[in-house]
């Protein structure tokens, strides 16, 4: 929609000038006053490295072992196990839900606002 | 004229023939059904199956069924991991060649096991280990790396960020370390065999270059450690 056409009365009326006050129009919206059916596009957040801390505690078991593997098999395995977590839930994440940090990615908003637009006319 | 439209023809029919000429890869269509290669399945009584295996009978007898690949075997000696080391071993597509390699290196270390089991004293003999498929089997495991290193590029600099890898990758590397440290680090005239069943057994016993080259992996690992931010995955 182009900008909207209000009736003439409205734009005099608010511009004061039948108060003698007269103002800068204020009305000027350069575009429609109604919500648009897209959302900007925003660079999506990358997510978090996983696993940090099992890491690093299995790396502290390596330095004190000097790297020996048998010794550390315990922080090996929660090490393994976190791994394993993390790509199973990489790969049920629902694309359609909210994601980890409660947000949906500009796209897929886009979508939404697609399948129920606004409606700015009479039907 | 004539030559022109040729050469472009003959240009044009070979790049629209790899679409019709399976190469490298398979196109079945997709009502073709898995083989079924192991035996104990066939060899079930009918009242044990459940109902889903009743139901892949049936869709069995009315679909067709691909061919079985030839790598693909129901004999009890096969071993997906072994096959995979032979594959791995391979030139230029010389399968037989690899595959004695590789029943020539299970032969070798069972000769070397057997060696030192006849040698020790009676309270040693049940720790040899002899069967060359476990000691395969422990020396891959023992080779496999826990965590990798992989580029991350930021701001312009490329980082070495540790990664865990997954399952296949760490056997791949195991596997590619092991080959590639006989080939190249090691005397010329020595045949491949004897070079592999050295190598199988040190690091069945966790020590020789393959783990000394995992250990060398680890410790830049945990040089880095500092960067493991960088990932986002």
């Amino acid at each position: 929609m182009a900008a909207p056409s209000y009736p003439a009365w409205v734009t005099r009326w608010v511009s004061g000038q039948w108060r003698n006050k007269k103002r800068p129009p204020t009305l000027r919206p350069p575009r429609a006053l109604a919500l648009a059916d897209k959302v900007a596009n925003r660079r999506e957040q990358s997510t978090e490295a996983t696993c940090i801390t099992e890491m690093s505690v299995m790396m502290a078991c390596w330095k004190q072992n000097d790297f020996n593997d048998v010794p550390c098999a315990e922080e090996i395995r929660a090490f393994y196990d976190c791994v394993a977590k993390a790509e199973k839930e990489r790969r049920n994440q629902n694309e359609d839900t909210l994601s980890s940090r409660g947000n949906l990615p500009s796209s897929k908003v886009n979508k939404l606002l697609k399948r129920f637009p606004q409606i700015t006319h009479y039907v | 004229m004539a030559a022109p439209s040729a050469a472009g023809l003959g240009r044009r029919l070979r790049a629209w023939l790899p679409r019709i000429m399976p190469v490298r890869w398979s196109r079945y269509n997709p009502s073709y059904l898995e083989p079924e290669v192991k035996k104990e399945s066939h060899q079930k009584p009918l009242e044990e199956l459940t109902e889903e295996e009743r139901e892949l009978m049936e869709l069995k007898a009315v679909r067709p069924i691909k061919a079985a690949p030839p790598s693909l075997s129901s004999s009890v000696f096969s071993d997906p991991m072994i096959s995979k080391f032979t594959n791995m071993m391979m030139k230029s597509g010389n399968k037989v060649l690899a595959r004695n390699l590789m029943s020539q290196t299970l032969e070798a270390i069972k000769r070397k096991q057997l060696e030192k089991y006849h040698k020790a004293p009676e309270n040693e003999k049940e720790t040899i280990e002899c069967n060359p498929y476990v000691i395969f089997h422990q020396a891959l495991k023992n080779c496999q790396p826990i965590i990798g290193l992989s580029n991350i590029t930021r701001g312009g600099k490329t980082y070495q960020v540790p990664v865990p890898l997954t399952d296949n990758r760490k056997r791949f590397l195991a596997m590619k370390w092991l080959i590639t440290e006989c080939r190249e680090n090691k005397h010329r005239r020595t045949l491949m065999p004897e070079k592999l069943s050295q190598e199988l057994l040190q690091a069945f016993n966790n020590e020789g270059p393959v783990i000394k080259r995992k250990h060398v992996l680890h410790k830049m690992a945990e040089a880095n450690r500092a960067y493991a931010h960088f990932r986002w995955w």
